[in-house]
Formats: structure tokens, C-alpha cells, sequence
């Protein structure tokens, strides 16, 4: 694997923390990697077994559920 | 929309009458407009100024244009007008030329406004305790003493470290940390107060365990220095026991001298332990467990609205009417009233405002606004048609994502119609613009890119609904919060996550349907189970704000424990007004009273319940929007110390009821002793039954008044005299009363002879075994819940495992339940005092009322939907949190049963758990289609498949 | 006359020293101010104030110096827990003002704004949150503050 690569991760974020979460990174200017792509979803518990697979399925690198 | 916030703001005129006062409120300037504010932070960044954050108590720098944090509401900038250059000096204006959208006024004046109102809720808060000064702690000297609140903010993820727990003096990791309880608390002799401040013990044992968390693998040593501890709220006691056993030393003793540490850090604190022996150990960091005073300026707000104080500076208020003030039309709510810790607060809050509408109900809805709206255009069957908006922020967005190219790739998506880009998408301008173009271009999917749906989405579901679409026909990217804010240093791959993030809104957006918000027909009428002094004012309140309530009461007499008690912890007669309750209760036209009635079942679920009440045998059916549940609680029966075997040993009511009825009952005694704890926090019953120490109080003061030869002994664990009855334990001390402290392995034992009753303890400051000859002997027998098995299997409810009624949420919902429409109060949720009772009776018919006074209640449109993949093999059933979930059976025209899951949307939060449960996507939520969600992760890993 | 100090008043009515001093500048207990924070007042005053604040008569006696005839009229009143609503020559006005932007001040104003009452909320400083907004944990349940 090379030095350059880059991770395409997918992200299911709860609206109610980890997405909130990630405003508040926002308003709090912290920096992180542009890598993630992020899915709201109104509870972690809502993401299926099939949709992570899915994702998979179609390239993805990584997947993270934040609730 | 129907409040209306007046920030940087004072009263400083008030007059009239209840129903009809008129209140002079002066503006201070805030120098920034706030309607042209986007709170894009370039002022602060900007602005050369730096001053003390007073939000992090001093602890770090903030500009003098800021925000006191970042999630604050209203979420403005503001120019502090003390330190700003330009405003002390006359030079700079360094915002002014940075701001994006002009919104920069240095000719604000601020304004004088006059009100007109019907009522008033004073709730100006407390400061803490300022320990500057107290050389024998050293604070403002030794750096590492710091105070309880600026230790919270070390703590804070939000905080000056950014969560990183350090030491002031060397920004090193503490491994040793100290806290002194009871700083500017209990204490009459550095300063005057001389009540408890009922939080400090628990924040402190909250901030070991948070510590402990933060402290990773390397181990903090934690010690808590205290005179008592009192942890005797829901769950409390359990808290403190979890941080017993995770190693944080507690140690009964007030160290009297703190000087710095070997090397200038860190604290050397000598200290003396019950057995007298003096310590010397050196920590790295010590927190003053600082109390909570009344605000400075409250003295000038009880002026301002004539309105009496207490000797502490905390408003007056009477144990029978909790929120009221001296002033009728003034109510007072939250620490001002006394010191409190936020659920008491939050209950007393909603007390308060069902005290202030209650003499305002016919009124009610006259000043207040609803929005309408032009009828829906039905999109349903059409080709989407998307409108995709590019917010610019300012250069929030524009500085780090190249727009143009975002709004460029957009146009290019399937069923992209339009693309613009704007300034500032949300401002009001490009709201009206948004929805011409809706019109132009029969637009019927909008996709703005811009900041967090969480702030915004509402404010564009408006602006749709306002064109005549459905609200929920719009999709947010959020590129400045998750995007531009957060990759500043990398243009490049943020705007191609930009791009990213728009292809899979337009997605989403594409597969996008009307969704239909439902409404519940809401039944203005209440039930109230439970006819003790909370289920009493319950139903009055209810009833007095206009709504017919039906008052439920298992046995034959209205009144419940308080008819057994004869004064309050102030010295109010409970028998008078308790009589005058019932009365009013009885009489009142719009209360129906029904006793030794029993509920059945209930059906239905918010706005609209059913039950079936057996009325001594006969069986009643009524309807209501809404229930209070006060089932109450009782003195329990205690099984130890000869309870039962010798009648010379009495609990605390039936000491009452001697007492009461002759008060010479006792006078022929030489010592009576009290036993605090009889069957609470202990193995069966591991809570602290919160009222007992303050019953005993005033028992022991009662016998000593009336009869000063008797010897009076209090054997406790700890006095939790919380509040302001902490007087109460000082002038049981004053008069004589001796206390002797028991630890739970050393009870005391109790043996009895013909004369006397002996109880053999061991005095912890003498280390001597002790017998006390007393003629007799008072257990505070622990509080126990009254059975509500039935009625939370029928409701379906929680209790704790102390069997007391759970609340939706500790803090933020104290009365509550965890189902929709029915709320608590009383000692149903937690043994309490009458004015605690009360209060939490009052907040519950606010809460009721917020329910009850909608005609049809709109439920969000996010729910699950059962789809006919469904084969009702239930599985999501025991999944679904909320109980929303019912497994239905459908004969079909062959004849065939055929199961099927159904959904009560009343119930449903849309968490879509049932969703991700379902083998057969027989189930979805709503907004959050499977189809939606595949979608966007197809667009999203786009760029990876090309 | 008698001759009495500040804090004496305060201790006896169980207030704050400057609520005497706003019932003394309001008109509602009359008293004359002298040297060293001592009011005077008549007695006949200093009884009718006692008795309107449910003062036990031996306490007022104490205070006075005389005996005070007990007359039924005078009883304590009862605080009556919910006040009735008191008859007015016009409607009330169906808006709140709400002093104070924490926890307590947010909580009323919601709950008032939500069953059909205007409210003012006024805050001193440029937010509303008050103290809760400045804690990082609570207790018992290590929730967020925020």
C-alpha cells in the first residue's frame, strides 16, 4: 500500500450526539481529515446489517457508526 | 416564537397590580445587530482585545467581541463594552471592517422598554461562593487551590485544556487531587452562611469519577474532605457508594490550613482526624467545594419588585406555597428561592409557571401567535424537479470550499433544475428569493448546502411551506459545520467533500416524499391518581386552569400522609390548610373526587386515554388527555431495635401523634433518643429517605423547647439537613441536643429492662463504647413506595429499583414520565418534604397544561412504516424502546388470518431500530427510507466506483 | 416608642436585614430611623405588624414589653395553597415576564410559551444557560450539561 493513500469511510452519525458532536467540532474549529462521509441517521440503532455491507460491497475503505 | 428574549437586559421599574403590571426593562447596547449576525466568529478572530473568560471562570483569554460558547443561545456576537478599544479608547473598528454582513453598530445606545404583563417568575439564579480572601485555604495565593467550578471547567471538554485535565501552576497531570466540602457553606463564622448548599457533595463526588475517567490508565489518588455527606436525592446514594468502591477516599475532617507544596506546587494540607490525630500530606491540586449564595444582584431585584428576603439573601417563600413570594403576582423560582441542584430547580421552574397562568387562564392564547400556512401543492407522482442552494456563509464557507465549483458540480446531477449560489443562504432576503423560484421553476425537491440541519432545517421546512411545498422536501448539506470550519487547511479536499456531501443530499432529495404530519384530537381533561397533598394541588391546579379533572383515591379519605403530620419544616400548621385543600378539592365544580376507586386498565396514549375505574365495586369508564401520578409513599414498619416487641420504641409519626395530641406526654422522661437510618441506605433499601434527619430535627427541638430536662441523643450516619433546614440542626445543637455518630457495620444495639431501654454505640470522637439509659427510643424509619406494580403494568411506565416512578429524564424532565401524557409527583417519585411535594404537584400541571391546552397536538412526521413485506414475525417488538409496536391479526377475504406488526405513531420516535431489526425490510422510518440511505451511500462512494 | 435595632427586626420576622429596610421605605411597617441602624416604632405598630405576620403572641409580648390582648379576628391566616383567582375590573394580561436566563428561567418560559402565554425572558448578560451551560457533568447520570 502506498504512502497516499486515502481512506474513503463511510459514516452513520446519530442526529441526537454524534452528528451534534460533529457541529460542535465545527463551531469549534477543531481540524480532523476530510476522509469521512457522513449520513445522518435519527439513531445509530437504524443503520441495517445490509447497508453496511452495501457499503462495503461498493468500495468503501471503512465504516463507522457514531451513536 | 411566543418568547420573546431580551438579553443584555435589566428590570429596573415595576408597578401595578397581579393580572396587570407594568415592568420597565433597560437595554444595554450589544453593539452588534442581531438580526445581520451569523455568528461566523470574524469579529473575535479580529478583534485585537483580550480579556479574562469569565465562562471559563478567568481560566483562559477571550476577545472583546465574543460569544460566551460556542453553542450559546442566541448565538450572536457581542462587544463587550468595558473592554473593547474602539469603545474605551477611540481607536479600531477592527470588527467593523471584517464583518461580513455589516453588522457592527458602535452607535448602539441600548433602549428603555416597558412591559406590560399579568405576571412574573423571578429566577435570577446564585453566584458561587467567593473563597478570595480565606488565607487558610489559600485560594487566590497557592495556584493549585482552585474552586469546585473552575475545576469543572479544567474538566470540560469545552474548557480552557480543552479536557485535558492539568494543574494550574505547571500544566501538569495531576496523580493526587483533594476537595474540601462545605466551602462558604455551614458556616457562620468566616461568613454567614449557615445553610447547606445541597449540591456540593454530590458535584464533588461527580467530579472523582469524572476525574477517575479522565485519568486513564495511569491511577489519581482522590480524597474528599467532609462533615457530612449528603447524597439524599434519586439514586444519589448509590452514586456515592459506586465512588467508594472505585477507591476514592472519604475522610470526616475540615482541614484547617492549606499551604503550598514542596517546590511551590501542589498543596500541603494539615488536617485532624476524628481519633485526633493531626496529618500533614501534600496533594498535587486542591478544589474548594464551593456552596451556592444568593447573586448580588438579587438584594437590588427584591427592591425593584418589593419582594421579601430570608436572613441569607435568598427569596422568602412559605413551605405550603413554594413559589410564591411576599408579593402576590411575583413568583420565585430556582436557586434564588434556595439553594437547589438542577431537577429541583427545573420542578420548580414549571411550579412557578403553573402558579403565574393560573390567575391568567381566561386570557390564555390572547397574546400568544400561530403561523399559517397556503395549502400544499401535491407533488406526489411527479418527476423530482431539484433546486440545489450553495450558501457561501459569508467566507465562512466561500474562504476554505471553492462554491463555484460545488454549485458547477450540481448542475450536473440528475434532476438538478437550478443551482445558485448565495451569500447568505438563510438570510431573509434569500428565503423570499428561494421561494419565487420555487414558483418559477415548479421546483419540488430543494437541496441547500449550507450549515447543520439541526440549526437550520426548521428554518427551511419554513420557507418551503411557506411556497407551498411540504416541509419535508428539502435535504441539507452540511458543508460549513462538517466541512469548511473543520478541514481550513485543505481546500482542496474539502471541496471535494463538498461536492461529495451535495451529490448525496440531491440523492437523498430525489427519492424525497411528502410526508404528512399528524395530528392527535388532545381531550382537555385530566385524571389524578392519588388523593395525598401532590394528587390534591395536582388536581386543583389542573382544575383552576380550566380542565376537568377526575381525582382518584384508593381508600376513603382525601389528605394521605399529611394528615399525620402537624407542622411543616418552618413551623406552618399542616392540619388548617390541609383541611382548607380538601375543601376547596371537594368543592370545586370542575373536580369529580372519586375514593376507594382503583384503576383497571388504560388505553390510548397521549391526548386521548381510556380507563376503566373500579368505584367500590363499580366500574367506571373515563376519558382524559392527561395523568398525574401521585400514588405516594409511607413511613415503612422497622424490623430492628425491639420495633414491635417494646412499646416503648415508636417511629417518628407515632411520636408525632403522642406528642401532638398531649404535648406533656413526655414529660415525665429523663433522655428519649432518636435513630436515624432505621432501614434506609442499607442492603434492602440502599437510598436515603431524604426527610428523616429534618423530622428528627424538629422532634428533638420540640422536646427540648417544651421540656429542657430531658436529655435528648441523635444517633445518625450523617445529618443531611439539607437547604436552608440546616438552621434546624443548628438550634438542635444550640439546645443541647447531643449527636453521636453510628457507622452502618457498628449499629448501635438496643436491649430493654423494666425501667429503661439501653442502646450501646461507640462514640467515634471519645473511641469509647457507650450505653444510653433512655426511657424512649424514636426510629426514622426509612420511606417506602406505595405498591404501583399494577399501575405501571397497566401504563407500562418504569419504577427504579427502589420501586419509585422513573422520570423521562433526571434533569431535564424531572416529573415527566417516560410515556407521553402522563407525568409524576410527590413521593411516588422520591420520599420528599410537603414543600417539595407541592412544588413538584404544581410543576406537574404545568407540564399537563402544556399538553392539555393544545386543541390537536402535531407529532413530527419521522415515524415507522409497515410496508406489506411484513410476515409479523415480531422480532422487532422487543427492540422497539418506545413500546410503539403491536403485533395486529387480519383475517383475509379467503378466510386466512394473516399477522401483522402496527405501529402507534403517538408512541413512535422514529429511531428506526425496528428498521435495522427487520429481515425483510418490512418495516422503515420515514424520511429515512432504506431506498434514501442506499442512495446516499451510493453517491457518496461514487468517486471511488468512477 | 420602641427602640429597636435592625437586625433584631430581621431575626424576629426570620428576613433578610434589607427586606426590613424595603418594608420600612414602602410604607408597610412605619418606623422612624435614629443613630446606629435602631429604628423607633409605636407600639401599637410594632403589634398590628406582628399579628399580620403571624407572630405567637409570648414572642410579641417579649418584643413589646405588654401584653397583647389575643383577639380571635387577629388569627395567623392560613396560607391557602393555590391562590384563588382575585376578581378584576378588567381582563388580565395574558403575558409573563420571566427574570432570569438559567435553567429555571428557561424551563418556565417554555413551559408558559407552550400553553399559550407570551413571555418576556429578560437576562442580564448576552446569553441565555446561566450556570448549567458552565458545568461539564451532572449528576447522577454523567449526562452532558449541555
Amino acid at each position: 500500500m502506498s504512502s497516499t493513500f486515502e481512506p474513503v469511510i463511510l459514516g452513520f452519525l446519530c442526529n441526537w450526539c454524534a452528528y451534534a458532536g460533529g457541529d460542535l467540532a465545527g463551531v469549534s474549529r477543531l481540524q480532523y481529515p476530510t476522509n469521512m462521509r457522513a449520513v445522518r441517521v435519527m439513531c445509530s440503532g437504524m443503520v441495517h446489517p445490509d447497508l453496511v455491507i452495501d457499503a462495503f460491497g461498493q468500495g468503501a475503505d471503512g465504516v463507522i457508526i457514531m451513536g | 416564537m411566543n418568547i420573546q428574549l431580551h438579553t443584555l437586559s435589566e428590570v429596573t421599574g415595576f408597578n401595578g397590580r397581579p393580572g396587570h403590571f407594568t415592568v420597565t426593562v433597560q437595554k444595554h447596547p450589544r453593539y452588534i445587530d442581531m438580526d445581520k449576525c451569523i455568528a461566523c466568529g470574524l469579529c473575535a478572530e479580529k478583534c485585537p482585545k483580550k480579556v479574562p473568560d469569565e465562562f471559563n471562570m478567568g481560566l483562559n483569554k477571550r476577545k472583546a467581541a465574543y460569544i460566551k460558547y460556542g453553542q450559546a443561545v442566541p448565538l450572536k456576537y457581542v462587544i463587550d463594552g468595558q473592554a473593547c478599544i474602539y469603545l474605551t479608547r477611540g481607536k479600531c473598528r477592527a470588527c467593523e471592517k471584517f464583518c461580513p454582513t455589516g453588522a457592527i453598530n458602535f452607535e448602539d445606545k441600548g433602549e428603555t422598554v416597558q412591559l406590560q404583563v399579568g405576571s412574573v417568575i423571578l429566577a435570577p439564579g446564585y453566584k458561587p461562593f467567593d473563597p478570595t480572601g480565606w488565607d487558610f485555604y489559600g485560594y487566590g495565593q497557592i495556584s493549585d487551590v482552585v474552586t469546585s467550578l473552575e475545576y469543572e471547567r479544567l474538566l470540560s471538554a469545552g474548557g480552557p485544556h480543552m479536557g485535558h485535565l492539568v494543574r494550574p501552576s505547571d500544566e501538569t497531570e495531576p496523580r493526587s487531587v483533594a476537595w474540601i466540602q462545605c466551602v462558604g457553606s455551614r458556616n457562620t463564622n468566616n461568613c454567614d452562611n449557615g445553610y447547606c448548599s445541597s449540591v456540593c457533595c454530590m458535584y464533588a463526588i461527580k467530579q472523582t469519577l469524572i476525574t477517575a475517567e479522565h485519568a486513564g490508565a495511569h491511577s489519581i489518588q482522590q480524597t474528599v474532605f467532609y462533615m457530612d455527606m449528603r447524597s439524599p436525592g434519586k439514586e444519589f446514594e448509590r452514586y456515592y457508594e459506586n465512588a467508594k468502591t472505585r477507591g476514592i477516599r472519604f475522610l470526616r475532617s475540615r482541614p484547617h490550613t492549606i499551604l503550598p507544596g514542596p517546590g511551590g506546587n501542589g498543596v500541603c494540607m494539615r488536617y485532624v482526624t476524628e481519633d485526633g490525630a493531626v496529618h500533614d500530606e501534600n496533594f498535587d491540586m486542591a478544589v474548594l467545594s464551593v456552596g451556592l449564595a444568593p447573586a448580588p444582584e438579587s438584594r437590588q431585584l427584591a427592591a425593584t419588585f418589593g419582594i421579601d428576603l430570608d436572613p441569607y439573601g435568598f427569596a422568602q417563600s412559605a413551605n405550603l406555597s413554594p413559589v410564591n413570594s411576599s408579593r402576590a403576582g411575583v413568583f420565585v423560582t430556582g436557586a434564588f428561592q434556595a439553594p437547589k441542584a438542577i431537577p429541583r430547580s427545573v420542578t420548580q421552574a414549571s411550579a412557578a409557571a403553573a402558579a403565574a397562568a393560573e390567575a391568567l387562564h381566561a386570557v390564555r392564547g390572547t397574546l400568544t401567535r400561530r403561523k399559517s400556512y397556503p395549502v400544499e401543492i401535491n407533488v406526489h407522482g411527479q418527476a423530482p424537479r431539484i433546486g440545489v442552494f450553495v450558501c457561501s456563509c459569508g467566507i465562512n464557507i466561500a474562504g476554505v470550499v471553492d462554491v463555484k465549483a460545488v454549485a458547477e458540480h450540481a448542475r450536473t446531477l440528475p434532476h438538478v433544475v437550478l443551482v445558485e449560489n448565495n451569500l447568505f443562504t438563510c438570510s431573509v432576503d434569500t428565503q423570499d428569493q428561494i421561494a419565487a423560484r420555487v414558483r418559477e421553476h415548479q421546483l419540488n425537491r430543494i437541496v441547500i448546502a449550507a450549515c447543520t440541519p439541526r440549526t437550520h432545517e426548521p428554518l427551511f421546512q419554513d420557507t418551503l411551506r411557506e411556497a407551498g411545498l411540504n416541509g419535508y422536501l428539502i435535504e441539507m448539506a452540511n458543508i460549513r459545520n462538517q466541512n469548511s470550519w473543520v478541514h481550513q487547511r485543505e481546500p482542496a479536499a474539502a471541496t471535494a467533500k463538498a461536492k461529495d456531501q451535495v451529490r448525496m443530499a440531491v440523492a437523498k432529495a430525489a427519492l424525497a416524499d411528502p410526508l404528512e404530519t399528524l395530528t392527535v384530537q388532545v381531550d382537555p381533561k385530566a385524571l389524578v391518581i392519588g388523593g395525598g397533598v401532590a394528587g390534591l394541588t395536582a388536581a386543583l391546579g389542573l382544575a383552576e386552569q380550566g380542565y376537568a379533572t377526575v381525582l382518584l383515591e384508593k381508600s376513603a379519605q382525601l389528605g394521605g400522609n399529611a394528615r399525620r403530620i402537624a407542622f411543616t419544616a418552618k413551623g406552618e400548621a399542616v392540619q388548617p390548610w390541609l383541611e382548607h385543600l380538601v375543601a376547596q378539592v371537594r368543592n370545586h365544580p370542575a373536580i369529580e373526587v372519586l375514593t376507594e376507586a382503583r384503576m383497571k386498565t388504560a388505553q390510548g396514549s397521549v391526548g386521548h386515554f381510556v380507563s376503566d375505574i373500579d368505584v367500590n365495586g363499580h366500574v367506571r369508564t373515563i376519558h382524559y388527555g392527561a395523568a398525574v401520578l401521585a400514588t405516594g409513599a409511607a413511613e415503612s414498619c422497622p424490623n430492628e431495635y425491639l420495633y414491635g416487641q417494646d412499646e416503648r420504641v415508636l417511629t417518628q409519626l407515632a411520636l408525632d401523634r403522642r406528642f401532638d395530641t398531649d404535648p406533656d406526654a413526655f414529660a415525665g422522661d429523663g433522655s428519649i433518643a432518636f435513630i436515624q437510618c432505621v432501614g434506609s441506605r442499607d442492603a434492602q433499601r440502599p437510598y436515603c429517605s431524604r426527610i428523616c434527619c429534618t423530622h428528627t430535627m424538629r422532634s428533638a427541638i420540640a422536646l427540648r423547647e417544651r421540656h429542657p430536662h430531658i436529655n435528648v441523643y441523635v444517633l445518625f450516619r450523617d445529618i443531611r439537613t439539607y437547604g436552608k433546614r440546616e438552621a434546624l440542626y443548628q438550634r438542635a445543637r444550640e439546645l443541647g441536643v447531643v449527636f453521636i455518630r453510628y457507622t452502618r457495620d457498628r449499629k448501635p444495639h438496643v436491649t430493654a429492662d423494666a425501667d429503661s431501654l439501653s442502646v450501646a454505640c461507640t462514640d467515634p470522637i471519645l473511641q469509647m463504647p457507650l450505653v444510653l439509659k433512655v426511657d424512649h427510643l424514636v426510629l426514622a424509619a426509612a420511606i417506602e413506595p406505595n405498591a404501583t406494580e399494577e399501575l405501571v403494568s397497566i401504563y407500562k411506565c418504569g419504577i427504579n429499583a427502589d420501586g419509585f416512578l422513573n422520570e423521562a429524564h433526571p434533569k431535564l424532565r424531572p416529573v415527566d414520565l417516560a410515556v407521553d401524557g402522563l407525568f409524576v409527583c410527590g413521593m411516588a417519585n422520591y420520599p420528599q418534604p410537603i414543600e417539595e411535594s407541592l412544588a413538584q404537584a404544581q410543576a406537574a400541571v404545568a407540564r399537563a397544561c402544556v399538553l392539555l391546552s393544545q386543541q390537536e397536538m402535531q407529532l413530527d412526521a419521522i415515524k415507522s412504516m409497515v410496508t406489506d413485506r411484513c410476515d409479523g414475525c415480531a422480532l422487532c417488538l422487543d427492540v422497539c424502546p418506545y413500546r410503539a409496536i403491536r403485533l395486529v391479526e387480519a383475517v383475509g377475504q379467503n378466510g386466512s388470518t394473516t399477522r401483522r406488526v402496527a405501529t402507534d405513531p403517538a408512541l413512535c420516535k422514529g429511531c428506526g431500530l425496528c428498521a435495522a431489526t427487520c429481515p425483510k425490510g418490512g418495516i422503515f422510518v420515514q424520511g429515512f427510507t432504506p431506498d434514501q440511505l442506499r442512495a446516499q451511500v451510493t453517491a457518496a462512494l461514487q468517486v471511488v466506483n468512477e | 416608642m420602641i427602640d429597636i435595632r435592625i437586625g433584631q427586626l430581621a431575626q424576629t420576622f426570620d428576613v433578610h436585614r434589607n427586606t426590613i429596610g424595603n418594608w420600612i421605605k414602602s410604607g408597610r411597617l412605619r418606623a422612624v430611623s435614629t443613630v446606629g441602624k435602631r429604628y423607633l416604632i409605636e407600639k401599637e405598630e410594632m403589634i398590628r405588624f406582628c399579628m399580620s405576620a403571624g407572630i405567637p403572641l409570648q414572642r410579641i409580648a417579649a418584643l413589646t414589653g405588654s401584653d397583647v390582648p389575643p383577639s380571635p379576628s387577629e388569627r395567623p391566616i392560613i396560607p391557602s395553597p393555590i391562590k384563588r383567582e382575585v376578581r378584576m375590573s378588567a381582563k388580565p394580561i395574558g403575558a409573563v415576564m420571566v427574570v432570569g436566563g438559567g435553567i429555571a428561567g428557561i424551563q418556565a418560559s417554555l413551559d408558559l410559551a407552550n400553553s399559550g402565554y407570551a413571555v418576556h425572558l429578560v437576562e442580564r448578560s448576552a446569553g441565555i444557560g446561566g450556570a448549567m451551560a458552565q458545568l461539564d457533568k451532572t449528576y447522577p447520570t454523567n449526562d452532558c450539561a449541555m
